[in-house]
């Protein structure tokens, strides 16, 4: 060992907490021995400059760091001098087991490296003089700098692909148990990325909370190298013990908490100027680099829901938007921004997490259905999500979150912290929306399955002791509450009897359906089993695993008795006594909780769907429908919530439904262009199921439909049904969140009240996913 | 030294993994596994849709045993994963001519 090493190590092994101050006297012990080489080397004699450029530049050496050096030359100097000075200089960084990154080069010549190479340039960005021509390093930062802003609007497409390749492998700093301080998501090197972006002067960096995450974090990767004595930035299970010790954390949890944390200002200032950047309208498409306006469908000051628009491509509130009265506008802005793929403005959420005034307490429905929107939009409520989440929404919303909020979990077959995977889950779940009867019974399970974790107890027992409150306070009924719970209690029952228990044995089956009662349950439990093995980590989500589960739940689907029969609704007599003149009619009752409008008209094929189109017409968000036919008049009821501003004139929907019905209105066209207004923002939704239900009813043919929910998805799929010359008699219809459950049933024209054929059914089912089929095309 | 494999059905594995540790075993590799010997694939119709299971899903077993625990070892497997139906599996023997355990870089018995 050398003498340089010798001190190095000697330094390193005085055993003291990290701190910036301690790593700029790290630094200085390298520099002044790096200038010593420098010197001896003879860099005088050839005028050239010794730089150092990346996190050596900014001075962030680790004891595990490289050094990054490049000897910077004079293009008139002399060929065969450079070698020579070249060898003085990093043969004794060699020998001294010291990790050397070098490069020899003019200053043209690394203008052009970095030019070519994206890591080069970044690089050179923090190129700082240890020794020798410092004018030589400032021409050379001032047309690297002047290249990196003249060819920003290149560069930046592709170092953001670079930052999404690096999160898919290497995941996001604050919700992995094991996370790399450097190259996860939210890690060290997004903060000298970030600084690259600023240096382009395209999008500005929130700087909030940045240097305070940076050196922590770089405080954490100091005390892992001095722990591990290796430069692995990998903080696994097994070293955080160590790590906390040095950092004076009292536990390992603690310093998991601290490092989620900081992983989580730094990945939301990214997230945050990721956006801009690409709102700037700096975006790459098949290698061609262009400006465009990114949100072509969302022109600005677009209305998205009530107090929420959206304005160059983030989601505000509107200038009349009240949040210390509206205590349901901060999960309404959450869920139209998550639904149409855009991110909240920061802002808006520091003035929602500032003045919103508290939920009242059951939740109103519109706050319920919003969370279970928001959930619902999968990927794109992540980045929604973590926006109120640095500001602690969710704590104040949900009390109990507090305590899973970055709790890490000390089980190797977890990837993730339990409340990111806990979101994840729900994530996860919302791919399987369709095959489930209550689609946000399963969301919010899912996202509260592992509410009882990060406590001393068992933490199903836990959760079960919690969710009857959770439930209740979300403001779901005691029946609806009672799910839940059976869910947080039941979801590990799938897996545990699948991997453990003799599926072939008549008993094991018996069990698992003496639990779980009936196939809407068990079809619930399944999506959350898998949902919740995908969020978990790659060891208990394998196909081999899955196909266990899978096959168990067939098995006791098998044994199972039948679904109970949804009988054919029917309306009380004051509804029926609507429009008993025969003409058509509207009446409004806003005093119910959720307002409704009872349309009563004489009975007509589409009749369904024109009254469905013109309350979409009028901005209204069908919530509940139910319909009867009534000898020769057909009268409806609607749950209905106004998408923005106040209910519409009675007088004006009769109006519209007479014009409508003769024809002089053409409800579609109109739809169809609002709908472009609103949509075709890269949000996927899993296509539409319709079920045929059997044997169900013996007067008519019950069809069921589950989509995503749109404004005039009803008058579109009632349309459908009609249009191959069936009569709709009676229809449910239930809008959960943004997911659409509607029960239709459905008789043949010839008044002999008779359900479909098998046939029949299937052409009615064609009809209705063909309609939505189109619909689901792309907006050009 | 012998390696035992065993492939067995998925739910036995708890029960092979008490046994083993009541008779003083604790260390054993798992790896999900899948395939077909004479229970071959089967046909389930389900809802009306019928599919082949081609492979069917088993989880493999490995343990390092002194020669002369194997046999005891081997009967106490079987005993574990019998459950009398097609589709129990198998399980075999073969020799191995060193073992180090890495943490200490003990060698042979010593390792096991």
């Amino acid at each position: 060992m050398g003498d340089f090493a010798k001190r190095r190590a000697e330094f390193l092994a005085q055993d003291q907490k990290p701190s910036p101050a301690r790593r700029a006297e790290f630094l200085a012990m390298t520099d002044d021995w790096v200038i010593d080489l420098a010197r001896a080397a003879g860099i005088d004699e050839i005028n050239g400059a010794l730089v150092a450029v990346g996190g050596y530049g900014r001075g962030e050496l680790s004891p595990g760091s490289d050094l990054d050096l490049l000897l910077l030359v004079p293009p008139a100097t002399n060929p065969n001098l450079i070698p020579v000075v070249a060898d003085k200089l990093w043969y004794p960084i060699w020998d001294e087991s010291i990790r050397l990154d070098h490069s020899v080069r003019t200053v043209a010549q690394a203008r052009t490296m970095a030019a070519d190479d994206l890591k080069v340039a970044l690089g050179l960005l923090d190129a700082r003089t240890v020794y020798g021509d410092d004018n030589l390093r400032q021409t050379l930062t001032a047309q690297v700098l002047a290249d990196w802003r003249a060819m920003g609007e290149q560069r930046l497409p592709e170092l953001r692909s670079y930052v999404q390749d690096r999160t898919a492998r290497n995941g996001e700093l604050a919700h992995l148990l094991e996370p790399d301080l450097k190259e996860s998501f939210g890690g060290l090197r997004d903060v000298g990325i970030l600084r690259g972006v600023a240096a382009t002067g395209i999008a500005e960096v929130d700087q909030t909370g940045l240097a305070q995450a940076h050196q922590f974090l770089l405080d954490v990767r100091d005390a892992l190298h001095a722990v591990t004595h290796r430069p692995s930035d990998r903080l696994s299970l097994q070293e955080q013990s160590a790590v906390a010790n040095l950092l004076g954390f009292e536990s390992d949890d603690e310093l998991l908490r601290a490092v989620s944390s900081a992983g989580r200002t730094i990945s939301y200032i990214s997230e945050l100027t990721w956006h801009r950047v690409k709102h700037q309208g700096v975006t790459a498409r098949k290698g061609i680099l262009r400006r465009k306006v990114i949100s072509s469908q969302i022109t600005d000051e677009t209305p998205l829901a009530a107090g929420v628009i959206a304005r160059d491509g983030e989601v505000v509130l509107t200038e009349s938007a009240e949040p210390s009265a509206d205590p349901v506008l901060i999960l309404r802005a959450a869920a139209a921004a998550a639904q149409h793929g855009l991110r909240l403005h920061p802002d808006t959420v520091r003035t929602l997490a500032e003045q919103s005034a508290p939920m009242p307490v059951p939740w109103p429905r519109d706050a319920r259905e919003a969370l279970v929107s928001l959930v619902g939009a999968g990927r794109l409520a992540l980045p929604v999500w973590e926006a109120l989440d640095q500001f602690e929404i969710f704590n104040r919303l949900i009390p109990e979150w507090s305590v899973v909020r970055a709790a890490p979990q000390h089980n190797p077959l977890h990837t993730f912290t339990v409340d990111r995977h806990l979101v994840e889950t729900a994530i996860n779940s919302s791919n399987m929306t369709r095959r489930v009867a209550r689609p946000d019974l399963l969301l919010i399970g899912a996202l509260f399955h592992d509410i009882g974790k990060a406590r001393e107890r068992d933490h199903t027992e836990v959760g079960v002791e919690l969710m009857p409150a959770i439930g209740a306070r979300l403001g779901f009924n005691a029946k609806d509450t009672d799910v839940l719970v059976k869910l947080v209690q039941h979801h590990l029952l799938l897996p545990d009897v699948a991997t453990k228990r003799d599926p072939e044995d008549d008993a094991t089956v018996d069990f698992v359906a003496g639990i779980v009662q009936d196939h809407d349950f068990l079809e619930m439990l399944h999506a959350l089993s898998e949902a919740d093995s995908r969020a978990t980590g790659p060891a208990v989500s394998s196909e081999w695993r899955l196909s266990l589960i899978a096959d168990l739940v067939s098995r006791v689907h098998a044994v199972l008795r039948g679904d109970e029969v949804p009988p054919i609704p029917e309306l009380d007599e004051k509804r029926l006594e609507v429009g008993a003149s025969g003409d058509i009619e509207v009446v409004l009752d806003s005093q119910a909780s959720l307002p409704t409008i009872t349309i009563s008209a004489p009975d007509s094929t589409g009749l369904l769907a024109a009254c469905a189109g013109v309350l979409a017409l009028h901005r209204l968000s069908v919530r509940t429908a139910t319909t009867q036919t009534v000898g020769d008049r057909a009268v409806s009821v609607w749950g209905v919530t106004p998408q923005y501003g106040d209910m519409p004139d009675t007088n004006d929907v009769a109006s519209d439904l007479r014009l409508s019905l003769e024809g002089k209105l053409d409800v579609s066209a109109r739809l169809e262009r609002r709908r472009e207004d609103l949509f075709g923002v890269g949000f996927t939704y899993p296509p539409a199921q319709v079920l045929i239900l059997d044997d169900v009813s013996a007067r008519a043919t019950v069809i069921e439909l589950r989509a995503h929910d749109f404004p005039g998805l009803l008058r579109l799929v009632a349309q459908a049904i009609s249009s191959i010359d069936v009569d709709i008699i009676a229809a449910r219809v239930a809008t959960l969140g943004s997911e659409a459950v509607d029960v239709f049933y459905v008789t043949e024209k010839s008044g002999t009240g008779a359900g479909l054929t098998p046939e029949r059914a299937q052409q009615v089912r064609g009809s209705m996913l063909s309609a939505l089929e189109l619909n689901n095309s792309p907006v050009e | 030294m012998k390696l035992i494999t065993a492939i067995v059905k998925p739910f036995k594995l708890e029960d092979i993994k008490v046994a083993l540790e009541a008779r003083g075993l604790h260390g054993m590799t798992v790896s999900e596994a899948s395939g077909y010997g004479r229970q071959r694939g089967h046909t389930e119709v389900y809802r009306g849709a019928e599919y082949t299971v081609d492979l069917v899903p088993k989880v493999r077993i490995e343990v390092l045993v002194d020669d002369a625990d194997a046999d005891s070892v081997v009967t106490t497997i079987v005993d574990a994963a019998n459950t009398g139906r097609i589709g129990d599996g198998k399980v075999w023997v073969v020799p191995v001519d060193s073992v180090v355990r890495v943490r200490t870089g003990e060698k042979g018995s010593e390792a096991l």
